[in-house]
């Protein structure tokens, strides 16, 4: 089989997988009762409350992306070029928000600030009318984001700061201190990778569902799922997707235009980077990052784990979820192994542009990526709930589907880097060599980047496993998963139970982020 | 080559589900509870050897989740069987032609009144619309006490246009006619009735002394009341000439084109029987058994107990549909 045959089912697939539902739904959407007609769209610019919906859900982005831009970039500086102590251990810390599934967080500020939370319980019930006010609605879902969101800027922040020439800092520093140096040279250089970081999370900040909707805080993603699950209203639900589609479509052509190039022809630099000595502001500074560690990160998890501290709760919780568990481990496994297939392939497109259209099916899978999960999962009902196609839809494969559709983006520009630092040379040579595709793909690629793969793998692995916006909607029966069990679990189950099946699925979700801190620890 | 034969596997065990039909087992939509619910169907399992694949509902669609499933799912039913936590999902299903009729033997001995005449929908153990009220000598009796000055400001209810207070309000709009409810519910909104998110919101709201009383499901009382809150439970209009209480039982539905029609039934006669009622009576959610002589604890009245309102099903199914803008238009005050 040839490169650009393998190439071209690799993309077919994706389409058919990926895009296909969403257009196949928003086709549905243009008939009533058989009759082509727009009335949901002219619904839809009529409603106050969805110009209320795509209010809420750009201030709740844009505050998101604006307040981890300020925290992250200062915080990425910190772990990423200066002496500060224990910078690994906070650097993993704030990667726990992000990698369990999201409305954990919110559950464990439940706890802590409910009417019936520890604060109420400490401080008296008159405080909890203060801190449901401030927990409920825009305030609290912000927060959580914040906290959810602010290790994707943290880590572009550190990764771009490697890629600086140290010779231009050196340079710069003869002329001022370092606070001149980052200010004129660090982090204009670093800028792309700081707006690319800004972008993702107000991407990912935009197509939340979990926190939204556990903290009652009203946006699009929240309100096509009541549209469609409570409601059944598929026009309604479709249309209310349709804002948020075309914001999408307006920050792929701003990333294509200011962006793509100037973050993806970056390389990691050759010479070690100038470090910055803190000196006597050492210890401030490391009791201020512990202190904020603490309030983001250390409280949560530690309200979920007090919580859950009782034995029963933990036997009751692991013996009823089981199958979950495991169910969760083979699905996450088997999507994060295909969408490594896909991502290879792709990724390879996107940095080798086999053809003319590369970037087309990069764009096509980062549309899929921004879009809300709950609308995928409503794409790929509408497409395969037919008798025909019902070993798709009646089995798990519907699931793997979603996966596909929503993760592919990650494994494509995962790869697509990896690519960029492996040279061309081993193939080309063994193309001279007339060397088959297959052979060449199995013989030199994939061992030369064999540990981003790994990588890639683990991270879409973790993706999959805290999914909850696709597999909600579309789980067939007796196919949920944990994340899933915890969500249909937590009207009226005791509080220990829930609290413990929230530690148990982050336990399992960071259980691979701790292989993949060993897979790349020593590049660090 | 052995990995490809695992792959091969692999993929045979993800999409096995998809294509098997001949196996002893059923599958059921639920909208009760999954905490309830899910210990009984693994009885039900361990009892007949008959597999339970369950999709479950979650509380962020108001439980109306599963029942919008079933309608996506027309053509193409995946399920045999709906537990549906409040008999009005199950009517909408007869109306849309997604149910079959099928008339359990356990179902004898449940009031006609809790059962669709042409067996399309059963009910059983039921939740009843009861008052928790706030430690206090002077506790209200009547839903009319909702528009007494006396209460002014101190009394809540959960959003109307969701799960069973709108069925409450429909049930009134059956009973009262249109004209005595509309007036009801402005006289609610001039007595400063605030409005929850949910009957748990309203329980604890009535726990914290933050509102004197609300009408909940009488599960959220009893549970509050387990727990050791100073709260009381109130059945509303039990007196002589009084309304009497809205009791809105669980209901089954057997699913037109089911894959596992057989065992749809058998799951059915298992949850209808009273030995279920009993189970669900004696566990957290407290509800009240149908059939007559079942045992129930201290805290759970038997149904032969209690005044009911006397309302056909049908009818305040029809009239929920018919006042969700006027309760969309309220809900904003």
């Amino acid at each position: 089989m040839s490169k650009k045959l393998t190439i071209l089912i690799t993309i077919f697939l994706f389409i058919v997988i990926g895009l296909v539902p969403v257009i196949a739904m928003f086709v549905k959407s243009l008939f009533v009762g058989g009759h082509f007609s727009l009335e949901s769209y002219s619904l839809l610019f009529k409603s106050r409350q969805q110009w209320h919906l795509l209010f809420n859900s750009l201030f709740l982005a844009g505050s998101t992306t604006f307040i981890t831009v300020l925290l992250g970039v200062p915080l990425g500086i910190l772990f990423g070029k200066t002496d500060l102590p224990g910078k690994k251990i906070f650097i993993i810390l704030f990667v726990i928000p992000l990698v369990i599934p999201s409305y954990i967080l919110a559950i464990a500020w439940f706890y802590c600030l409910g009417r019936s939370g520890i604060v109420s319980g400490l401080f008296g019930r008159e405080i909890a009318v203060v801190t449901l006010n401030f927990l409920f609605g825009f305030s609290g879902t912000l927060f959580v984001l914040v906290s959810i969101c602010l290790p994707v800027v943290i880590i572009f922040t550190i990764t771009y700061l490697r890629m600086i020439n140290p010779k231009l800092e050196e340079a710069a520093k003869l002329s001022g201190q370092w606070f001149f140096v980052l200010r004129k040279i660090s982090i204009p250089i670093i800028a792309p990778g700081i707006f690319l970081s800004a972008l993702i999370v107000f991407i990912l900040a935009l197509g939340e569902f979990g926190v939204p909707s556990s903290l009652r805080f009203d946006v699009f993603p929240v309100e096509s799922f009541i549209q469609f699950s409570a409601f059944y209203d598929f026009n309604a639900a479709t249309a209310s997707a349709m804002p948020l589609g075309l914001i999408i479509l307006f920050i792929l052509v701003a990333e294509r235009l200011f962006l793509r190039k100037k973050t993806t022809q970056m390389t990691i630099a050759k010479e070690s980077i100038l470090k910055i000595s803190l000196g006597k502001a050492k210890p401030f500074l490391f009791i201020a990052v512990c202190v904020f560690t603490c309030i983001t990160v250390v409280v949560p998890l530690a309200i979920l784990v007090k919580k859950s501290f009782v034995l029963w709760a933990y036997k009751e919780a692991f013996i009823g979820s089981i199958d979950s568990i495991i169910r969760s481990l083979l699905y996450a496994s088997a999507g994060a192994t295909l969408i490594v297939v896909f991502g290879f392939f792709l990724g390879y497109l996107l940095e080798h542009r086999t053809f003319r259209f590369s970037y087309a099916a990069d764009s096509i899978a980062i549309f899929l990526f921004a879009l809300p999960g709950t609308i995928i999962g409503i794409g790929l009902i509408t497409l395969w709930n037919t008798r025909a196609t019902n070993f798709i839809y009646a089995s798990a494969v519907i699931i793997l589907f979603g996966y596909i559709a929503k993760y592919t983006a990650l494994s494509t520009r995962f790869m697509a880097v990896t690519f960029s630092q492996v040279s061309r040379s081993m193939e080309e040579a063994a193309q001279i060599l007339e060397v088959g595709w297959i052979k060449r793909v199995w013989g030199i690629l994939v061992p030369l980047v064999r540990k981003g793969l790994i990588s890639t793998w683990l991270v879409v692995f973790i993706f999959c496993l805290r999914d909850l916006d696709i597999t909600m909607i579309v789980y067939p029966p007796a196919h949920d998963t944990l994340a899933v069990r915890i969500f249909t679990l937590m009207a009226n189950s005791p509080e220990e139970i829930i609290a413990a099946l929230c530690v148990i699925m982050a336990l399992i979700t960071l259980l691979p982020l701790f292989i993949l801190g060993l897979v790349t620890i020593k590049r660090w | 080559m052995k990995r490809l034969y695992f792959f091969i596997g692999l993929c045979l065990l993800i999409i096995s589900p998809g294509i098997s039909s001949a196996k002893e087992e059923v599958v059921v939509y639920i909208s009760e509870d999954r905490v309830f619910s899910e210990p009984i169907l693994r009885d039900f399992e361990k009892d007949t050897g008959i597999k339970i694949k369950p999709v479950y509902d979650t509380e962020e669609t108001k439980s109306t989740g599963a029942m919008n499933r079933l309608i996506a799912e027309k053509n193409n039913p995946q399920a045999d069987v709906y537990w549906a936590n409040e008999p009005i999902r199950a009517i909408v299903l007869k109306q849309r032609g997604i149910s079959i009729a099928y008339i359990s033997p356990s179902s004898e001995g449940i009031p006609t009144i809790f059962k669709d005449s042409q067996g399309y929908w059963t009910g059983f153990s039921a939740r009843a619309r009861v008052f928790i009220v706030s430690d206090e000598k002077n506790a209200p009796d009547s839903i009319m006490d909702y528009i007494d000055k006396q209460w002014k400001n101190r009394a809540v209810m959960a959003n109307p246009l969701f799960g069973t207070t709108t069925s409450w309000i429909a049930s009134l709009f059956v009973v009262w006619g249109d004209e005595k409810a509309r007036d009801f519910m402005e006289k609610m909104k001039t007595n400063g009735v605030k409005i929850s998110t949910s009957n748990g919101e309203s329980t604890t709201l009535v726990v914290n002394k933050e509102f004197a009383f609300s009408l909940v499901d009488s599960d959220d009382a009893v549970n509050a009341i387990r727990a050791g809150k100073q709260v009381k439970q109130i059945y509303p209009d039990q007196d002589k000439n009084g309304l009497g209480c809205l009791i809105l039982p669980n209901a089954v539905v057997l699913i037109k084109g089911g894959p596992n029609q057989k065992n749809g039934r058998k799951l059915i006669d298992y949850l209808l029987s009273p030995e279920t009622e009993r189970k669900l009576a004696f566990a957290d959610c407290a509800q009240i058994p149908l059939h007559k002589g079942v045992d129930t604890p201290a805290d759970v009245k038997k149904i032969e107990d209690i005044k009911t309102i006397n309302v056909n099903y049908e009818m305040v199914a029809k009239k929920l549909q018919e006042i969700q803008q006027f309760l969309k238009k309220w809900t904003k005050y």
